[in-house]
Order: C-alpha cells, then structure tokens, then sequence
C-alpha cells in the first residue's frame, strides 16, 4: 500500500469500523487511531519530500488516472490537518455519543487529506465533496436548517467549480494539475506575442469567478459566509474545532490553487493594480470586507458559539487578504497565518466544548465567573486569547504581523487599514467572550462545574503548547514555508523575522517581556499584603449588593456599537439569500400549479406546441 | 551584558521619573488654565508613594493580581522597543507594527483585572475602553500605514534617521495629515477628555479603575506615567524627528542633549493634549465612534493614500 493512500483512508477506514463495531471505548481507541496514523505518516514522510522535493502516486480507476502527490505545500496542509485533527478527536472522544458522529467526523477528514494530496483536479473535486458531505452529516444530527443552509451552498461551490473545472477539461484535456498549468501558461505566452489564445477573455473570467464562488463558500468569504454562523454553532463542538480549523483552510488551499494553476493567465488578462494583480485584489477586498463584517457580528452575538463562528470568518478574511495580494511573501504570511488561525481557533472551539459539555449552557447569559471552577480550561483559554488578538509573543501575533507588514509595504493603504480594523475588533469580542464566561459573578446553578475531562485536555494542551512554540520562535514556521518557493522570502533565524524592511524577534521580546513582569512583579510584592474578599463586597455607589443582584453586565454587552452600526446592520446578506430562496419555492409552487393543472385537454394542447415546433424545424 | 541591563534601569528610571512629571504638569496645567494653584508638579508621585503605603489591600482572586502586573510589564515591554535617542536597547526590533500593539495590550492586563472584580462598573468601563479602541483604530491604523508608505520601512530608528536628513515627518503633506489624526488618536490614548470614556470620572466612577485601591492602584499609576512617556515618545519619534544629536565631542554630553530635545518634543505633545482636554466636555461613547470614523479616517486616509502614491 502506498503511503499517500493510508493517509487520505486511514480515517475513513477508522471511522467506519468505528461506527460499525459502535462499542464504547472501542470506537473512541479506533478514532483516535484514525486520526494519529495519518500524523505519523506525514512526519515519515518529511525527510523525503525534504530530498526529493515530492512523494507521487498515481493510481488507475474508472477510466481516469487520478494523480496524488506531497509538495511542500500540501505537507504544510496535510499538517495542519493532521495536528489539528488529532486535537479534535481527542475532544471527541469525550463529547461525541454514538459511532455515527466518529464516522462523519472521520470522514471530513479524509476528504480534507485527499483535496491537499490530490494533484489533478477530479481527484481533488471527489474528495472536496467527501469533505462536504461528511461535514454536512455532522450538523444534519444537531439542527436540520442550518445543515440545509450549509448543503445548499457548498453544492452551489461544488458545482460552480465542476463547471469551471469541465470547461477547463473540455480545452486542455487532462485534469492533471501540471498539464492544466502547462497549459495556462502556455496560454498565457501565446496572448503575449499576439495569437490567438486557447481560452478567450471570457472564459477565463468565468473560469475565475466560479472557482471564486466554489472556494468562497468553503472559506467563509463575504458575501457566501452565511452558512458558517449556523453551521459551526449547530454541531458537536469538538468537531468545530475541526470543521473550522482544517476544513475552512481547503477554501484557502483552493485560492492558492488558483495562483499555481491559472495565475499567469490572469494575471495577463487582467494586468494588475500598483503591484496587486487585479483578480487578487478582488479577493483580498472580499477579503477585507470578510474581516469587518465578521469582527462586527462577531462583536454583537450572544451565542459563544456564534460568536466564534464569526471570529472564524472574520480570521478567513486575513488569510484571503493576504493571498489576493499575491506576493511570495503575502502568500507565505497567508499560509503562516492560516497555521496560527487552526491552531488557537481548533483550542477556542475545544474550550467552547468543554464549557458546553461541563455546563451544559451556550449562552452568555447564564454563564459567567467560570474561571475559578475551571482554572485548566481558562488558562487555555488565556493562551487562545493572547493568540487570536495578535499579542506578542504568541503565534497569532507573528502571523498578523507578516500580514500587515506583506500588505502595507505594497503600497495598499485601504487594505492595510481593514486589517488593522480587524485586529482591534477582534480583541473586543474576545474581551466580551472572557468577561461573560470567565469573570464576574458566577450563577449558583454552575457552583458545581468540573474542569475539562482528560483526553479535551490533552487535545487543548497539543495546541496551546505550539500556540505558544511558534510564537517564541516563529522561525520555524518561516522556514518551512521558505521551502515552498524554494528560495528565502522570509529571512532570520528560528527566533528572528527579517523582512528587511521590518524584524520580529519572539525570543527577545519574550524575554523582556519576563523582564518587564519580574519587575511589575517586584513592585507589587513592596506592597502590603493582600485579603481576598468576595465578590459582593464590592462598590455599587456606596450600596451594599448580594448574590441576588446581577453585577455582570452578560446581555448586550455592545449596545452602542449596535446602535452605531444600526444602518449597516439593517442590511443582512442572510435575509437575502432567505428571501431569494423563498422565490424559487414559490416560483416552483406556481409553475407546478399551471403546468401539472391536472387537465387532460391541456396535455394535449402541450403536444401539439411540440409537433408545432418540429414541424417548424422540419422534421 | 550589564552594559544593557544598566541602560534598561536607566530607561526605566528615567521614564518613571518623567512620566511622573508628565502627570504633574498634566494637573499643574489645568489647574492653571481653570486660575487656580494647582498641586506641586511632584505631587503624582507622593499619590502613588501613599498608596503604596497602605496597610492593607484587598483583592478578588489571582487574575487581578496578575492583570495588574501583565499591564505593567507590557508597558515596560512597549518602552524598551521605543527609540530614547541613542540610549534604547532593543532599537533594532523597533517595528511600527510591533510598537503599536504593544502600546495596547496594557489595556488587555487593566480590562482583565478590572472584570475579575465583577464590578458593573468596571464592566461598563471596559465596554466603552474597547469601542474606544475599536473607534481609534481606524485612523490609527491610517495614520501608520502613511509613515510605513512614506519611509518604505517598519524601522521606527530607519524612520528616525530618515528624518534626520529629510526633516520632520510633519513637514511632508501626507504625514502631517497622519500626524494629525494621530495626534486625536493620541487624546484618546492618554485617557484625555473629550475622549476619556472609558475612566469617565463623575459619570461610571472611574470605570475600570473604581475597584483599585492601595498597592494595585499604585502600580497602575506607574503604569500611566510609563504610558504617557512611552505614547509621547513614540509620537515625538516617528512624526517630530526624533534626536540623535552628534554634535559633542563627549558621547556623554550627546546622549544628555538629545534626551533634553527629546523632552521638549514629548512636552509639546502632552500640552496639546491638556489645552484640548481642559475646555472641551466629553464626548459619549457612540458620539466618539461616530467621530473617529468621520473626521481622523479621513484627515489619515488622504494621507495614507497620497502617501502610497
């Protein structure tokens, strides 16, 4: 058996003997299994592609030779999926309940392993829907709406992008990922010295916005996110951590598709903007906009889940900024930023698992002062936090940095300043979600709340801890990149970035940041000692309160943020596509009522209009 | 080794000592501007000495302990990366970018200890301190981008430098639009009416602050002074020239000229703070999202974009 194989099946594999034996304790040992063997795998694997450049397989069946191969590129994937996975399923392992959840679960991420190993585009488009109906089953269990919501989309992404890819077959011939480039470049050298190309300016734009469309959807892009909000929340959270993690990032992997494969041709199609091709900067403005609108939904909700659903698009925005920018070095900070973006979203999502688990609760409104009865789950949750804020010296801030550092310096103010926006909006809803939760009062029915259940523990502390590695030394995410363009585009050493026009040292920043601590630390303990009082001991003008008073603002927390926002909010891209929707059953409903009206004369006269109609051709 | 850990406690020391003169001037002035005496100038420090003095603290648990101290150790943080003329260690890692967060996360140590307290009103000034930052954000980042573009580096010492042959920032149009809606950005940092929301004093008692008191109210007025020098520092770096000054033979002399120049610049920032601070009233927190997004974005859009021109 090839290597490639038992990593894209050994969790599918997994997962159906999961759900078939369906005996408690086995099936979690097979899932967990399922999830590390493809891990091992690919960590075998990298002395390898470290030599050759690539591990290929090509395999024979039904008529077409599907091509796999590991670059560089798809490694870097493959992995944030293999670590992130493996975090998820150990949460699993505590939230789930039957087989059925092990089987889809397992099954996304076999899918999600194949469409970053599949090196022709039918392969790559059988395991994007194998990805997409096994996310899809996953939130049919919990909420019947919101999975239709996501299915109807994602089958408009899917075929959008089985129609670009049928084009693209019906000129070139192959689905092969080095025929079709060869193909568009050559293409693209033709139109340079003047004759007449393969494909025509239309076409080309066509292809181009349906395979926007089809990686839009998968990646949350404005305006085709409304799916995610519902979908992320309507799941098993453990599986969020997944879904939003790993498999949002095939979105992303498919934009980066776009560059390797019709790049060139875009690119002369449409020229550029300053330094930014024109096709990029669509989706770097989608991107922006991606950025506000999540941060600010985000922002508002009053769902922990929801508002990380938002957080989750609102993160997707940079990534898409960054790659619509289109340099070597925007792209690879695009990819940094897509590894630090699994890696403290795949933690947020195991704590919202393991609150909902232990408290059973989901919305801010009930919750609150849970950070002494969880101290494990809040210390992670501190991590995440620092992490997704872009606070030195985590993960998160490194690749933010890359990214507004990779935007500015190609002369983009309006895209810079949507980035900086977003970076702001997402310390405030992090902010929001730490106080309602973490601090204030505590309700007495949460009195008696465990902390996180082991293997969710373990799973968090995987990533927290390389939350925290990568950050320190941000080096060594840099330098693996590198590999991708075979040359440095990022330089410095593990601890260092040097862009040349800007450094970023997380070990001397972590350093003095210990320094500045310690001394903060020094003067606080000068000071006398302290007396720990409750927390109704507290001002209220001079009153004296009781655990009967809500102290902790838990509704609403952003009201005049709403009320400031009140005309753009009024506009919803969810209300439309329900309306739009709405349309075509009526529509539907109409034509059913006069087409099969139940009259036979009626029949008739439709057989006559169509021997009218042969007759006038002639026949 | 001891050569950098000497200049750290100089820097330290040095901005303790200013920052504690800044707020000094900071009453002295508008006690001033209102016709009264106003208190001596060293008067912040023998506050924060008396609060230190307390015989016994309270708190609600180990994050507010820690919120206090993280707010503190990331100010110093900031301070380091932050050009002092020719004293500062860690110039070379001196990013714009870097220098602008790191200027923000003491917000995150005060919120964090504030809302452990489960106090409402610390509730509510941390939602009005953070709409502020959302508010600010937009032409603060604006404002940053335009230098970036200008100077085609991150380099806060580059920029410096760069200055030093070229002349100040605000000499070049599209920075001195950026220096501008900076300098509004700025009002808001310092916590300085009309846009000193998120303490609001008469309106939510002291918001985040209203649970402090003895030794972590102590630390957080450190924590304002090393704020206000290291906000006006980084203001007087990228916009006002900076100082390397060479001219003495005695790199001694040098140093003590350029941190006099220097302070002069930081001054005049901070006085253009408390002359608007003393005669306009506050603004409400939607008045001020409203404003921030209207008048500063574009005053630094313009800027941003005729600098990327």
């Amino acid at each position: 058996m090839n290597e490639l194989f038992i990593i894209i099946f050994a969790p599918l594999v997994a997962g159906v003997i999961a759900w078939a034996l369906d005996i408690k304790g086995i099936r979690e040992l097979l899932g967990v299994a399922g999830a590390a063997v493809p891990l091992a795998y690919l960590i075998k694997l990298y002395p390898t592609i470290e030599s050759d450049g690539m591990v290929n397989y090509t395999l024979n069946f039904a008529g077409f030779s599907f091509e796999f191969m590991l670059t560089h590129l798809s490694w870097v994937f493959a992995m944030i999926a293999g670590v992130v996975g493996l975090a998820a399923v150990l949460g699993i392992v505590s939230t789930a309940k039957k087989g059925y959840e092990w089987l889809f679960a397992l099954m996304s991420l076999t899918g999600v392993y194949g469409v970053f190993i599949a090196y022709d585009l039918l392969g790559f488009f059988i395991f994007w829907e194998i990805m997409t109906f096994g996310s899809f089953m996953m939130v049919l269990k919990y909420n019947k709406a919101a999975s239709l919501k996501y299915f109807v989309l994602s089958v408009i992404g899917a075929y959008a992008m089985l129609i670009a890819i049928s084009i693209i077959y019906a000129k070139v011939g192959s689905f092969s990922f080095i025929e079709v480039y060869r193909a568009f470049s050559q293409d693209a050298a033709l139109a340079t010295v003047g004759s007449s190309p393969l494909f025509s300016r239309g076409e080309i734009a066509l292809i181009f916005g349906l395979f926007l469309v089809a990686f839009g959807v998968k990646a949350g892009m404005f305006p085709l996110h409304v799916w995610a909000p519902d979908a992320y929340s309507e799941t098993n959270q453990s599986y969020t951590a997944m879904f939003s993690g790993v498999l949002s990032k095939t979105g992303v992997y498919g934009f980066i598709l776009i560059y390797m494969l019709i790049g060139y041709r875009l690119l002369y199609e449409f020229g550029t903007i300053r330094t930014v091709p024109k096709f990029g900067y669509i989706i770097a403005f989608l991107g922006g906009l991606t950025i506000i609108v999540g941060g600010i939904l985000a922002a508002l909700q009053e769902d922990i889940r929801k508002l990380f659903a938002y957080s989750s698009i609102s993160q997707l925005g940079y990534i898409l900024v960054g790659i619509g920018v289109g340099t070597a070095l925007s792209i690879e900070a695009s990819i940094y930023h897509a590894i630090s973006h699994a890696l403290f979203k795949g933690l947020f999502f195991l704590i919202v698992a393991t609150i909902i688990y232990r408290t059973g609760k989901t919305e801010f409104k009930d919750m609150g002062g849970l950070a002494e009865k969880m101290p494990v789950t809040f210390a992670m949750a501190f991590v995440a936090i620092l992490s997704l804020a872009g606070i030195p010296p985590m993960v998160g801030f490194a690749s933010k940095w890359l990214i507004f550092e990779s935007v500015i310096s190609q002369n983009m103010p309006i895209l810079g300043a949507m980035v900086f926006f977003g970076s702001a909006v997402g310390f405030v809803y992090l902010i929001r979600f730490t106080y309602a939760v973490w601090f204030g009062q505590r309700p007495t029915d949460l009195d008696d709340t465990k902390d996180a259940p082991l293997p969710l523990a373990i799973g968090m502390g995987i990533l927290a801890v390389l939350n925290v590695v990568f950050g320190v030394a941000p080096g060594l995410v840099a330098q693996e990149l590198n590999k991708i363009f075979g040359r440095e585009v990022i330089g410095g050493t593990i601890w260092e970035l040097n862009l040349g026009f800007g450094k970023y040292n997380g070990l001397l920043l972590t350093v003095w940041f210990v320094v500045g601590m310690l001394i903060a630390a020094i003067v606080y303990f000068m000071g006398a000692k302290v007396r720990k009082v409750p927390i109704t001991d507290t001002y209220q003008s001079g009153n004296p309160v009781t655990m009967e008073y809500n102290l902790t603002i838990r509704r609403n927390f952003f009201l005049p943020l709403k009320e400031a926002l009140s005309f753009w909010l009024r506009m919803s891209f969810d209300r439309f596509y329900k309306d739009v929707g709405k349309t075509v059953e009526d529509f539907a409903e109409t034509m059913r009522n006069y087409v099969y009206n139940g009259n036979v004369q009626n029949y008739a006269w439709y057989l006559v209009i169509i021997l009218l109609i042969l007759a006038m051709w002639g026949v | 080794m001891i050569e950098v850990a000497l200049k750290a406690l100089f820097i330290l020391i040095y901005a303790t000592f200013v920052g504690f003169m800044f707020m000094g001037i900071i009453r002295k002035v508008s006690a001033r501007i209102h016709r009264r005496v106003g208190p001596p100038i060293y008067q912040p420090i023998l506050d924060t000495i008396k609060f230190f003095g307390k015989k016994e603290n309270i708190t609600h648990g180990l994050i507010y302990d820690f919120g206090i101290i993280y707010a503190l150790g990331a100010t110093i943080l900031a301070l380091f990366f932050i050009p002092l003329g020719s004293v500062s260690i860690l110039r070379a890692y001196g990013d714009l970018i870097l220098i602008t967060f790191l200027l923000e996360i003491p917000m995150l140590g005060i919120m964090f200890a504030a809302m452990s307290s489960g106090n409402p009103y610390a509730g509510i000034g941390a939602q009005r301190a953070l709409l502020t930052m959302l508010a600010i954000q937009v032409p603060l980042g604006f404002a940053i981008i335009a230098l970036a573009e200008f100077y085609g580096t991150f380099s806060t010492y580059e920029i410096v430098m760069a200055q030093q042959i070229s002349g100040w920032s605000i000499i070049h149009l599209p920075l001195l639009l950026a220096a501008i809606a900076y300098d509004i950005v700025l009002q808001a940092m310092f916590g300085k009416e009309p846009f000193d929301i998120m303490i609001a004093p008469g309106e939510i008692s002291l918001g985040p602050m209203v649970e402090f008191g003895g030794k972590h109210m102590g630390i957080l007025q450190i924590q304002h002074a090393i704020g206000l020098f290291a906000e006006t520092l980084f203001f007087s770096n990228i916009f006002l020239g900076g100082a390397v000054i060479t001219a003495f033979a005695s790199p001694i002399l040098n140093t003590i000229a350029s941190l006099a120049i220097l302070l002069v610049k930081q001054i005049a920032v901070l006085l253009i703070a408390v002359f608007v601070s003393t005669i306009f009233p506050r603004f409400t927190i939607d008045q001020a999202a409203k404003f921030y997004w209207k008048w500063p974005t574009i005053i630094a859009a313009l800027g941003a974009i005729l600098a990327s021109l």
